[in-house]
């Protein structure tokens, strides 16, 4: 759950847009995100991650959706096909590849619509040959992933493999712990990318399974309220509308493929989509409080990690505390840009850091240690994979057994 | 450790990728270490296309394009008047005492790039490669025969056998370095009744260029190419 | 975009170069019944071309634009081939994304238009070589006609991956040797015409780009029947004359050939009964209003 701030310090990005204030054909108002998330009132909900996505969606004023059933994102497509339905959304339709449907997203980002869509997995890797286009073209559409296992061979379960396929996309990427994470990243994630200097897709991560069908108590903002709409002519480059000038504009323009210019061009584009990922992060340490949370960050035995393995670690913590072995956690909520700065500060006093991730490759853990000094103090691990469940008592054995203490775990 | 390194900036369809390999085939045949590789976008006549020939005594691993080459060949004038060309100008990076051969029947030369190049110790030899061509192949897409013969008369980087040797293995057989050189070889093929014509005709262009070139270096002041 | 809004800012106009100039000047946006016949009388669409001397794709580009019912509220969706490197040069707004998935940029595109723009007619027109058609992009092109999107594709059939050096396509003849087929192809031409009728198109027309009426005729349709009935498809032969061993001169020589009684581009047509309808109701208020403006130039008796 969110901690609670004061509103004084977060007017960063308030909103101007001309429609603010008034009702949509739905009645609901337009309302400035600083007002949705820290002037209204929060009612607890008891729903699963499918249905947040489904709140979420309903107060976010999406342009288009386009769907495609692959698990466990199908729930959550299906009901935003029903918002559709009732009226919440302009266009919905179902596409027939993942790789299709990121492609009928980009079309709609191109006209000038707030695109939002979901893909899990073998989907994310079918689709991921649009997502750098996606970044190259400046278009901010919001692509929730539902981690899941990736073949071969088959496991629908949940992973977070993929997420290390989306770290050089070009896209911003985060990584969402609970339903209410979920929900607030997919509605300030919409802010921050369309934020006229950031302007990238974003990739809202969360686990599949864990997170998607698991009910979980959440706090949400009336429905009364819905986010202001996008403003295609804020955008960094023309939208394709035919409604500005210039009329001779092609995007992206096919730059030859073989000179000097070409490769200065590519070249600057692409450091140009690179600034603007990092141009966000004072988008989102406003919004998302800081790209990290952290507890206790002066204990010598630090826990850092994202997703479902900070809830996880959240329970070994306890369970340690229980027997006097005192854990610091640090919980890492945006991949990229990823919090180079935050995390050498706060595992500066860390002897031991571990790193438990649902993944077998160890992605984060490689991050990590490329941004710390002394970095033979990072453990990697514990892992679990193809979808298996991490739970806390493996967490607590294996800091304790690294640590060379007595363990417990005969007969367990 | 020497090396020469050989830039050809030419049109698309005159064959400026099979210059490149011929010489670099030809210095193998010489006992010599060498590398060819070409660069072009579009597969699309009248398109700038860039090859280089990259010549050593010992093995050679630089890869891509050649920025600062010893020798640049010029294979059409536009690439000089319409800026077909991958660098502006034409000659960037050439190093000191290298040589220029450019094929036009005219100067194309203003006075800052005769400045420049003169302080360079840059020899430039305008060398109408199309008309030796057009006398001797009997078709323009002999002009890179021209040329080729034409650098190894100055620099002497390759020996006249090798080059026929070379000749023989390139057009003796089917041989695809892209669709555009495949399609010219089927054109160049039907200009001739049986392959030796072709071979022959070729090798004359090489010869006579090589002689002309040959001459013009004799006549040259404080010539000082690299020697491989 | 109003032909108002197509304007040079006053305070640059003294440095916008001269083309840009005669763009906002003699333009044919918004003029009623423009056609191929404006070339050469008006400013066309596109300002030059960097194709092969004589490539046909380069004449079909200059009938397409001039014959565009609405340039100024056309979104053109393009793929990468031969075409992509024209398009920088077309002074209508284009995307080039992923190749093959043009079909479905112009879905998403063409419903968002719709969405934004309820009043007004914005047509979607996708432009693609054969391989992208046919190929890498049959999948998407194929359901965007199943979901009966309202825009237009038009395919530039040269039967190979001409940018690519020549390597064999599905729309290629069967037995042709190319790059990728050393032994011949072994199947035949994909008959796209037809599977674009049974796929869901309300109009489909097949013909090569020797005849300029032609051309324009079946652009007009197709733009028509898209905007109120369903998608349409157009396949234009422009054979790729590098490819095919023939000299500059002979592209227009070469789509005579193929287009004469029993060849493969014979020019046909698949309309619907709604669409004919259409068409026919089109065809006669033009000829109305035509004949209303003739009678209104005339000197009046007294």
């Amino acid at each position: 759950m969110n901690k609670p701030a004061e509103l004084k310090d977060r007017r960063i990005i308030a909103s101007s847009h001309v429609k603010l204030g008034q009702k949509n054909r739905k009645g609901q108002a337009y309302t400035d995100i600083n007002d949705i998330f820290y002037k209204a009132e929060q009612k607890p909900s008891f729903l699963t991650g499918s249905e947040v996505i489904k709140e979420a969606i309903r107060r976010a004023s999406v342009g288009t959706s386009v769907a495609y059933p692959i698990t466990p994102q199908s729930e959550a497509a299906a009901l935003i096909g029903e918002l559709y339905a009732e009226g919440y959304l302009d266009e919905y339709f179902r596409g027939e590849s993942e790789f299709a449907v990121m492609g009928q997203c980009a079309g709609s980002a191109f006209g000038g619509h707030r695109v939002f869509t979901t893909t899990a997995g073998p989907g994310t890797l079918r689709a991921i040959e649009n997502f750098p286009m996606w970044a190259g073209s400046r278009l901010p559409i919001q692509v929730c992933v539902t981690c899941r296992g990736i073949n071969s061979p088959l496991s629908i379960q949940p992973d977070t493999l993929e997420m290390h396929y989306l770290l050089e996309a070009g896209m911003l990427v985060w990584h969402a712990e609970t339903a209410q994470d979920l929900f607030d990243f997919i509605l300030k994630g919409f802010i921050v990318a369309e934020q006229p200097d950031v302007h990238v897709p974003l990739a809202t991560c969360c686990d599949g399974f864990f997170v998607t069908h698991t009910k979980d108590t959440v706090n949400l903002p009336s429905d009364e309220m819905c986010l202001t709409p996008y403003d295609p002519y804020k955008s960094p480059v023309p939208c394709m509308d035919m409604e500005t000038a210039p009329i001779r504009m092609m995007r992206d323009p096919f730059v030859m493929k073989s000179n000097y210019i070409s490769y200065s061009t590519h070249a600057s584009w692409q450091q140009e989509i690179h600034a603007a990922v990092e141009r966000s992060r004072k988008h989102t340490i406003a919004l998302l409080d800081g790209l990290i949370d952290e507890h206790n960050t002066d204990r010598e035995i630090l826990i850092v990690s994202s997703g479902t393995a900070v809830s996880q670690s959240r329970e070994a913590i306890r369970l340690l505390e229980e027997e006097g072995i005192k854990v610091g956690l640090v919980k890492i909520k945006t991949i990229r840009p990823f919090p180079y700065e935050e995390i050498r500060q706060v595992t500066k006093n860390a002897k031991h850091i571990f790193v438990p991730e649902f993944n077998v490759v160890g992605w984060l853990a490689r991050e990590i240690k490329a941004t710390i000094p002394d970095n033979e103090r990072v453990y990697v691990g514990p892992h679990v994979a193809g979808g298996m469940t991490m739970p806390s008592e493996v967490i607590a054995e294996e800091i304790k057994i690294h640590l060379g203490m007595k363990t417990s775990t005969a007969g367990k | 450790m020497a090396r020469m390194n050989i830039r050809i900036s030419g049109l698309g369809g005159q064959g400026a990728v099979t210059a490149a390999h011929l010489l670099a085939m030809a210095a193998n045949r010489d006992g010599k270490f060498s590398i060819s590789n070409p660069f072009f976008g579009a597969e699309k006549r009248m398109a700038p296309a860039e090859s280089y020939c990259r010549v050593g005594s010992e093995r050679i691993y630089d890869r891509g394009e050649l920025v600062f080459p010893d020798v640049i060949m010029i294979f059409h004038p536009q690439v000089i008047t319409m800026q077909k060309s991958y660098t502006a100008p034409f000659y960037s990076g050439i190093q000191e005492n290298g040589m220029i051969i450019i094929n036009t029947p005219s100067d194309l030369l203003n006075d800052e790039d005769r400045e420049t190049l003169e302080k360079l110790n840059v020899k430039v030899f305008n060398h109408d490669a199309t008309k030796l061509a057009l006398d001797i192949g009997k078709t323009e897409l002999s002009t890179n025969m021209a040329m080729i013969g034409a650098c190894a008369g100055v620099t002497k980087i390759v020996s006249l056998d090798a080059l026929d040797g070379a000749l023989q293995e390139r057009f003796g057989k089917k041989f695809v370095a892209s669709g555009g050189t495949a399609s010219l070889d089927e054109a160049i093929k039907k200009k001739y009744k049986k392959k030796n014509d072709l071979l022959k005709a070729n090798m004359e262009c090489i010869t006579e260029s090589y002689s002309l070139a040959q001459a013009w270096a004799e006549k040259q002041e404080n010539l000082q190419l690299v020697a491989v | 975009m109003s032909k108002e809004k197509i304007s040079i800012c006053e305070d640059l106009a003294d440095i916008m170069p001269p083309e840009y100039q005669e763009l906002v000047e003699t333009a044919t946006y918004g003029k009623e019944d423009r056609g191929w016949k404006d070339i050469g009388s008006s400013k066309e669409l596109i300002e030059q071309h960097s194709l092969c001397a004589g490539c046909p794709e380069a004449l079909a580009f200059r009938y397409i634009l001039a014959s565009l019912p609405a340039p100024e509220d056309t979104v053109f969706v393009g793929s990468t081939g031969c075409t992509s490197l024209v398009f920088p040069h077309v002074a209508v707004q284009n995307i080039h994304s992923l190749f093959g998935n043009q079909n479905a940029i112009a879905s998403g595109l063409k419903r968002t238009l719709k969405a934004r723009f309820p009043e007004v007619e914005k047509d979607v027109v996708v432009l693609a070589g054969d391989g992208a058609t046919v190929d890498i992009g049959l999948d998407m092109t194929m359901q965007s006609w199943f979901r009966l999107e309202k825009f237009t594709t038009i395919c530039f059939d040269n039967e190979l991956y001409a940018n690519t050096g020549g390597q064999e396509s599905g729309l290629m003849q069967k037995g042709f040797v190319a790059k990728m087929a050393p032994k011949g192809k072994n199947f035949e031409k994909v008959r796209l015409a037809e599977i674009a009728r049974e796929a869901g198109c309300a109009y489909v027309a097949m013909l090569t780009v020797s005849k300029p009426n032609r051309v324009e005729q079946a652009i007009k349709n197709a733009v028509y029947v898209a905007r109120e009935i369903g998608p349409t498809f157009i396949q234009l032969y422009t054979p790729c004359i590098l490819e095919i061993g023939k000299q500059s001169m002979e592209g227009l020589d070469e789509m005579k050939d193929a287009e004469s009684i029993g060849n493969r581009f014979v020019m046909k047509e698949y309309v619907t009964d709604e669409a004919q309808k259409l068409l026919d109701s089109i065809k006669e208020e033009t000829k109305a209003r035509k004949k209303a403006a003739k009678e209104a130039k005339k000197p009046v008796n007294v």
